[in-house]
């Protein structure tokens, strides 16, 4: 080939990618960058400070140690975080991908059921989960829990972080599943049927051999699941707004009342500058750890 | 012979948990399914005592649930067409050049889908709030006055489709961009070299070697982005406030708020309908859902 065939090509590659680029930058990377500049204003979203923001430097981030709002929503978000990705999914995703390799019939079945609440939108699943949750004693859990003598209740009053802790658990569990299915896949059989021959029993086989091998795989759900989790808005605003009290108000929620509610717009953006740094360290961790190849 | 079939300790183990983990998974659907058929329907688990359609078709002939599915269903075609369209423009792209800075690219690509859409909210407001002062203006010079109004709310970007469309398809951008450059990337170059020597010009180029060979990629980013977009709450909640644009995840939103005047039954039908499209486009995108939560790491 030419090499004005070759620079024509280059030309054409760089002009393909205009479109994307024009896209990502107004509503993702400008927004970004902007949120850095807004959070050291008083920008509020009506009033004075709405039309003349005026520069304060550093005072929204020294009034975030101070703001118990703040920590809360901190506490609320690693809870979730833990409670819903890190056990819950975790635990019942990688149980189903184990139970799923055995030879059982319905297989098909069992994992499509798993999978719907993951296809549902944000707003039926929690539209569903109030009828689950909300009415004390005619909610279909004070029901279910009542036969064991469990006295019913308002759970998203009397347990709200609990309540949304389970339902994310149950959202999640087919990303998980899903992850750990491919994970376990790529260990070869070999390995199982050797363990097997030395006499290993199915408890050793998975503690000594499963366990280890899928270290890469747990290790990148935790990664992906975390920002994931830590992204979530809709199912939690539509479930509780962040409510009673702040009890299920994770940090997404927060920069959303914060900004849209108390209407301070430096303020709540001084807070998503932190979590945009979180997810930012995320995202970097994955990339050196796993090697990404592009 | 039936019956004496003999299960293996791990195996009995196997059906007791995913029994009840699948009881777990299904249990919640069981009442908005019994409800949407229930005459009497509550927001309570109970058997109905007659079957009806009349949820359904109140939803096409009594109240505005037709009209928000249809909202959601422009807006979330257009995004979707348009992330598919300049996703495989910009796919194409990243994964047949070599220039320095491909891999800072794709890298970025990884870290901005990383991003919580909840931070960039506030930003994203006022930049929609500046694009909506100049479509405004533009608008008007153009457009007799009293067709403004209307036009803003196809052209405008706060409380208007455009700019509802190209925010959600920004957010779906980089996952699409990933897939559709891991499909090129398994695509040979030769049969573009073939055809250029046949003399195809570009546009043939595109229509007959790169579309045809790219539409499982295409598709796989096409399903994927419509799934997001189609289940996104956040963007239309903070954009969107006439009720005649209403999406449908926040007119169910608004509709089950309001306490006092419940219609369960036609809730019911409505989150039904809504869920639809979602559970038959996950269905489809199934097998690429590996590379979708994984960001492309087995591409």
């Amino acid at each position: 080939m030419s090499r004005p065939y070759e620079s024509r090509v280059a030309w054409q590659n760089r002009m393909l990618l205009v479109p994307a680029l024009v896209l990502l930058a107004c509503f993702i990377l400008i927004p970004a960058g902007a949120a850095v500049y807004i959070s050291f204003t008083n920008d509020a979203l009506t009033g004075f400070a709405a039309a003349h923001p005026q520069f304060v430097g550093l005072k929204n981030y020294a009034r975030l140690f101070s703001d118990d709002g703040f920590w809360n929503s901190l506490v609320v978000t690693f809870f979730f975080v833990f409670g819903s990705s890190i056990v819950g999914q975790f635990v019942l995703g990688l149980a189903s991908a184990v139970a799923l390799r055995q030879p059982i019939s319905f297989r098909p079945v069992f994992n499509a059921a798993i999978l719907l609440p993951n296809a549902v939108p944000e707003v039926v699943a929690s539209f569903i989960w109030i009828s689950m949750l909300a009415g004390g004693k005619y909610s279909t859990l004070s029901r279910i829990v009542g036969l064991f003598g469990i006295p019913s209740q308002n759970w998203l009053e009397s347990v709200p972080l609990l309540m949304i802790i389970v339902v994310n658990t149950w959202r999640g569990i087919a990303f998980a599943m899903i992850l750990m299915t491919s994970g376990l896949s790529a260990v070869p059989a070999e390995v199982y049927e050797a363990a097997r021959m030395d006499g290993a029993t199915p408890r050793q086989i998975f503690w000594r051999i499963t366990l280890p091998l899928l270290q890469p795989t747990i290790f990148l759900y935790m990664l992906v699941s975390t920002a994931g989790t830590i992204a979530i808005f809709g199912l939690i605003y539509t479930l509780t707004r962040g409510g009673p009290g702040g009890a299920t108000e994770i940090i997404g929620i927060y920069i959303y009342n914060q900004s849209f509610t108390a209407y301070q717009l430096g303020y709540g953006s001084a807070v998503a500058v932190i979590m945009l740094g979180v997810s930012v360290a995320l995202g970097a961790i994955y990339v050196r750890v796993l090697k990404v190849q592009v | 012979m039936i019956g004496l079939h003999k299960f293996t300790r791990a195996q009995a183990i196997a059906y007791g948990f995913l029994t009840v983990t699948v009881v777990f998974c299904l249990l919640p659907f069981l009442w908005v399914v019994l409800a949407s058929v229930d005459p009497n329907a509550s927001l309570f688990l109970s058997i109905p005592k007659g079957i009806t359609a009349d949820h359904f078709i109140k939803i096409f002939t009594a109240q505005k649930g037709a009209r928000w599915f249809l909202n959601s269903l422009v807006t979330v075609g257009a995004a979707t067409a348009l992330v598919v369209i300049v996703g495989g423009m910009g796919g194409y792209a990243l994964s047949r050049t070599n220039a320095w800075w491909k891999r800072p690219f794709l890298y970025a690509i990884i870290l901005v889908r990383v991003v919580p859409p909840t931070a960039l909210i506030v930003p994203l407001y006022k930049v929609m709030l500046f694009a909506n002062g100049v479509m405004g203006a533009l608008v008007r010079s153009i457009v007799p006055p009293d067709h403004v109004r209307s036009t803003m709310h196809i052209f405008g970007f706060v409380d208007g489709y455009f700019g509802l469309i190209l925010v959600l398809s920004a957010m779906q951008l980089p996952l699409a961009l990933w897939i559709i450059k891991t499909f090129f990337d398994l695509t040979p170059k030769e049969y573009e070299e073939a055809a250029l020597m046949d003399g195809a010009n570009v546009f043939q180029r595109i229509h007959r070697i790169l579309v045809p060979l790219a539409l499982p990629g295409l598709g796989a980013a096409g399903l994927l982005a419509f799934i997001g977009a189609w289940g996104d709450f956040l963007m239309p909640l903070t954009f969107i406030s006439s009720p005649d644009l209403q999406l449908l995840p926040i007119g169910l939103f608004r509709a089950f708020q309001r306490a006092n005047i419940l219609d369960y039954g036609y809730l019911s039908a409505l989150a039904l309908l809504y869920m639809l499209p979602a559970v038959v486009a996950f269905g489809l995108a199934r097998r690429f859902l590996v590379q979708t939560f994984t960001g492309g790491i087995k591409g």
